[in-house]
C-alpha cells in the first residue's frame, strides 16, 4: 500500500502491529484479538484515507499525520484541571488519555456502572460486544482503532434503572514528550427502559506536541431506553480529533445527541452513525460549531432508518471565520421497509470570511414510499439589515456582529435541557468569539 | 436641532435625494409626506447612515456635529433615532439584552456609567407602559413572530429606553389598526419635551390627527416642495397627491 505523505507513520504502524509489540492487551479474549487482526487488515489494505476517498473528499489528515506520531501513550502525568462543569450536578468519570484515573472519578450511582479495560476484558458479555456494533467494512479510520485501541471502557446502564444524575465522563488529554497517537473506545449498553444522560467533555492540558487522537464509542441502546448524550469539545490546538460513533437503536428507544465544538482544535472529524433497528424510535442530533484560524471541522452524520415509524430530527449550525473549513454531510437511508418515517435535517452555516470554506451536503436516499422526510442546506452572510438595525441602536459593528453570531449558535445551544450545560456551553461561546461581556440571550 | 442643507443622495447610480433642505428646533414635530417613490423612506435611510446610499452632496448636521461622517452607531449615540418601516426579526437575541447593551453603548459613548440592574429594569418597566407592550414579548427575542403592530410598539418602546434628541419614525403608522396607531401616538405625545424632535414619515394624514405637527413638508422627486402647517396635511388630504403632481408640473 502507498501512502504518500503518510508513509512513515503507515510504515511504523505496520511494523509494529506485524512485530506484535503491545498490541494484545493482557487477558484480551481470542476472539478480540481474532476481531484485531482482521482490523489490521483492513486497514492495511486501505491504508489513511485520502481526498480521493469519497467519505473524505473534503478533509485532509496529512496536517495530523506529518508529524513523527508515535504510539507509546504517556500515562504518567497526574492532571490538574478535570474540566468540571459548574453547577452541573454529575458524577464525574477521568479519562487521561484514554486510561482511567480512579482518584479523580467518583463513584456512579444505582443503576450505571462503569468498568475500565482490565474489567472490560474479565468480562465476556461486554468484550464480545466490542467491535461488533461498529464493524470495519470500508472504514480504515475504524479499523485503525480497532487494531490499536489500548483502552476501553464500559458504561452500562441497567434494565429499567432511571438515572437521573448525569455521568459526565471528561476526556483529557496532557503533556507528551513526543507527538502522540492515542487510540482509545469506549462501549454504552443501555438496557430496557432505562434512561441515562452521559455527557462527554473533551479538554486537553497543556499539550505541547501535536496529538492525534483516534476514538470510537460504540452504544447499543436496548427496547424503550432513552439515552441522552452530549459531546463538547474544548481541545486545544495541535489536537486531531477523530472519531467514529455507531449507535444501534432497538424498539421504540430515544437517543438524543448534542455535537458541541467551540474550541481551538485543529482538526475534527466525526462519524456518527445512527442504526434505527427497531420500529418507533426517536433520535434528535444538535450540532454547533464555530471555527476561527485554520481549523477545520468535519461532521459526518448517517441516519439509517431501517424500520417504519422512526423518528429524527437534525439541526447543525456554524458559523465560520478566518480561512476555516466546514464539512457537513448528513446522510438519510430510508429502507425499504422504514415506511412512515419522518425525517428532517437542517445544517446553516454562517460564512463570514472570504478564506473560510463550507461543504454542505445533505445526502437523502429514499426507498419507502409513505415517508416524511426534508432537508435543507444554507449558506449564508451576515445579514445586513439585522446588522444595521441593531447599529441603529447604538451598537457597535463588531458587537453588533458578534451578538448575530451568537445568536445564531445560541439557537442549538437553547435546547440543551440541562441548564448547567447551556450556561457552560453559553460560556465557551464567548470566549470562543471574545465577547464575555455581552450577554444576548 | 437638525440642519440638512442640499442633501444628494443616489442607490445604484440612481439618484433619489436631488437637494433636500430641512431645519428642525428642539420641541418641534415635522410631518414629511410624500407620494410612494418621492424618497421618504431613503431619506430616512440616509440619515440613519445605511450604507447602500451614497451620499453626493450636502450635509446633515444634529447640533452642529456632521452625521454624514459617522458610522450609524455613532450617530445613535449622537442622539439620532429611527424607527423602522419594517422593523427586523433577529431570532437568539433578546429584546430585554438587546435594549440593554444598547443603552449600555450609548451611555459609554456619552460618558454615563452603565445601570444598575435594578434602575434597567425599572426604567424598562416604565417605559413598557408608555407603549403598553407585555412583559412577554420583551423577554422574547427580538421582533421574531411579534404582530404588525407589536413591531411598531416595540420600535417606539426602543425610542423610550433611548431617549433621542430626535426621532424619524418611517411609516411607523402604515399595517397599524386603530388601537396601535392610538397608543402609538399616545406615547410619542408623552415622549416629546421641549429638548427633542420628531420627524414623521408618512404616507397618510391619519397618524397626524394624533401627533400633531407643528410643520408639514411635502417630497416629491427627491425634493421638498411645499412646506406649511398642519393645515397642509388636510389640504392634501382632501386633494389628494395629484394636486402635488399637477402643482409641480406647474412650477416646471
Amino acid at each position: 500500500m502507498k501512502q504518500g505523505l503518510y508513509n512513515k507513520f503507515y510504515n511504523y504502524l505496520t511494523d509494529r502491529f506485524e512485530q506484535k509489540q503491545s498490541t494484545v492487551l493482557p487477558f484480551e479474549s481470542e476472539s478480540l484479538t481474532g476481531k484485531r487482526n482482521h482490523a489490521f487488515s483492513v486497514f492495511k489494505e486501505l491504508g489513511f484515507p485520502t481526498r480521493k476517498n469519497e467519505e473524505w473528499k473534503f478533509t485532509s489528515l496529512a496536517s495530523a499525520l506529518k508529524d513523527d506520531l508515535q504510539w507509546t501513550i504517556d500515562h504518567s502525568h497526574s492532571v490538574t484541571n478535570t474540566n468540571k462543569i459548574d453547577n452541573l450536578e454529575a458524577s464525574h468519570i477521568v479519562l487521561v488519555n484514554g486510561k482511567y484515573a480512579p482518584e479523580l472519578s467518583d463513584a456512579l450511582p444505582e443503576g450505571i456502572s462503569f468498568y475500565e479495560t482490565s474489567a472490560v476484558l474479565a468480562e465476556p458479555r461486554f468484550a464480545e460486544k466490542i467491535a461488533s456494533i461498529a464493524t470495519e467494512q470500508d472504514s480504515s479510520m475504524l479499523a485503525l482503532n480497532t487494531a490499536f485501541f489500548t483502552e476501553i471502557s464500559v458504561l452500562h446502564v441497567a434494565k429499567n434503572a432511571l438515572v437521573e444524575t448525569p455521568v459526565h465522563v471528561s476526556h483529557v488529554f496532557t503533556v507528551n514528550v513526543h507527538p502522540e497517537f492515542i487510540p482509545y473506545r469506549m462501549l454504552i449498553i443501555a438496557e430496557q427502559h432505562s434512561e441515562a444522560t452521559v455527557i462527554e467533555t473533551y479538554h486537553s492540558e497543556s499539550v505541547v506536541h501535536p496529538l492525534f487522537i483516534s476514538y470510537v464509542s460504540e452504544q447499543d441502546v436496548h427496547e424503550s431506553a432513552i439515552l441522552h448524550t452530549h459531546m463538547i469539545n474544548t481541545l486545544c490546538e495541535n489536537t486531531y480529533f477523530v472519531q467514529h460513533r455507531e449507535v444501534l437503536q432497538a424498539r421504540d428507544s430515544v437517543v438524543n445527541n448534542s455535537n458541541i465544538s467551540l474550541s481551538e482544535v485543529s482538526l475534527l472529524r466525526n462519524d456518527l452513525n445512527f442504526q434505527l433497528q427497531g420500529t418507533g424510535t426517536e433520535t434528535n442530533l444538535l450540532g454547533a460549531y464555530i471555527l476561527t484560524d485554520s481549523q477545520h471541522v468535519d461532521n459526518h452524520t448517517l441516519v439509517d432508518h431501517q424500520s417504519p415509524h422512526c423518528h429524527t430530527n437534525e439541526v447543525y449550525k456554524g458559523v465560520l471565520l478566518d480561512s476555516s473549513h466546514a464539512v457537513f454531510n448528513g446522510k438519510v437511508f430510508v429502507r425499504q421497509d422504514a415506511q412512515k418515517t419522518r425525517a428532517f435535517q437542517q445544517n446553516n452555516n454562517l460564512l463570514l470570511s472570504d478564506n473560510a470554506t463550507v461543504n454542505s451536503k445533505p445526502q437523502l436516499e429514499i426507498f419507502a414510499d409513505d415517508v416524511k422526510c426534508s432537508h435543507g442546506s444554507t449558506i449564508g452572510q451576515m445579514n445586513d439589515e439585522a446588522l444595521f438595525y441593531l447599529q441603529a441602536r447604538g451598537i457597535g459593528k463588531d458587537l453588533a456582529k458578534k451578538m448575530i453570531m451568537q445568536s445564531f449558535i445560541f439557537e442549538v445551544l437553547e435546547r440543551l435541557t440541562i441548564p448547567a450545560l447551556q450556561d457552560y456551553t453559553s460560556e465557551l461561546l464567548f470566549k470562543k468569539l471574545q465577547s464575555e461581556n455581552l450577554t444576548v440571550a | 436641532m437638525l440642519n440638512i442643507n442640499n442633501l444628494h443622495s443616489s442607490i445604484e447610480g440612481k439618484e433619489i435625494l436631488k437637494g433636500i433642505n430641512l431645519k428642525v428646533n428642539a420641541g418641534e414635530i415635522h410631518a414629511i409626506m410624500g407620494p410612494n417613490g418621492s424618497g421618504k423612506s431613503t431619506l430616512a435611510s440616509v440619515l440613519a447612515g445605511k450604507e447602500e446610499y451614497e451620499v453626493g452632496e450636502g450635509e446633515v448636521l444634529l447640533d452642529g456635529k456632521d452625521l454624514l461622517d459617522m458610522a450609524p452607531e455613532d450617530r445613535a449615540r449622537e442622539g439620532l433615532f429611527l424607527a423602522f418601516q419594517y422593523p427586523i426579526e433577529i431570532p437568539g437575541v433578546s429584546n430585554i439584552n438587546f435594549l440593554k447593551t444598547a443603552l449600555s453603548e450609548i451611555r459609554a459613548y456619552r460618558g454615563l456609567p452603565e445601570l444598575t440592574s435594578k434602575e434597567f429594569l425599572t426604567l424598562l418597566k416604565d417605559k413598557q407602559e408608555l407603549v403598553e407592550l407585555k412583559s412577554s414579548l420583551v423577554n422574547r427575542s427580538l421582533n421574531e413572530g411579534f404582530s404588525g403592530g407589536e413591531k411598531k410598539r416595540n420600535e417606539i418602546l426602543q425610542l423610550a429606553m433611548l431617549d433621542p434628541k430626535l426621532a424619524i419614525l418611517d411609516e411607523t403608522d402604515s399595517g397599524l389598526d386603530i388601537d396601535a396607531l392610538r397608543i402609538v401616538a399616545s406615547g410619542v405625545n408623552k415622549l416629546r419635551n421641549e429638548n427633542n424632535a420628531f420627524v414623521i414619515i408618512t404616507h397618510y394624514q391619519r397618524l397626524l390627527e394624533y401627533i400633531v405637527p407643528d410643520f408639514v413638508h411635502i417630497l416629491y422627486d427627491g425634493r421638498i416642495i411645499k412646506s406649511g402647517t398642519k393645515e397642509l396635511a388636510l389640504e392634501l388630504e382632501e386633494k389628494g397627491y395629484d394636486w402635488i403632481t399637477q402643482h409641480e408640473t406647474g412650477i416646471v
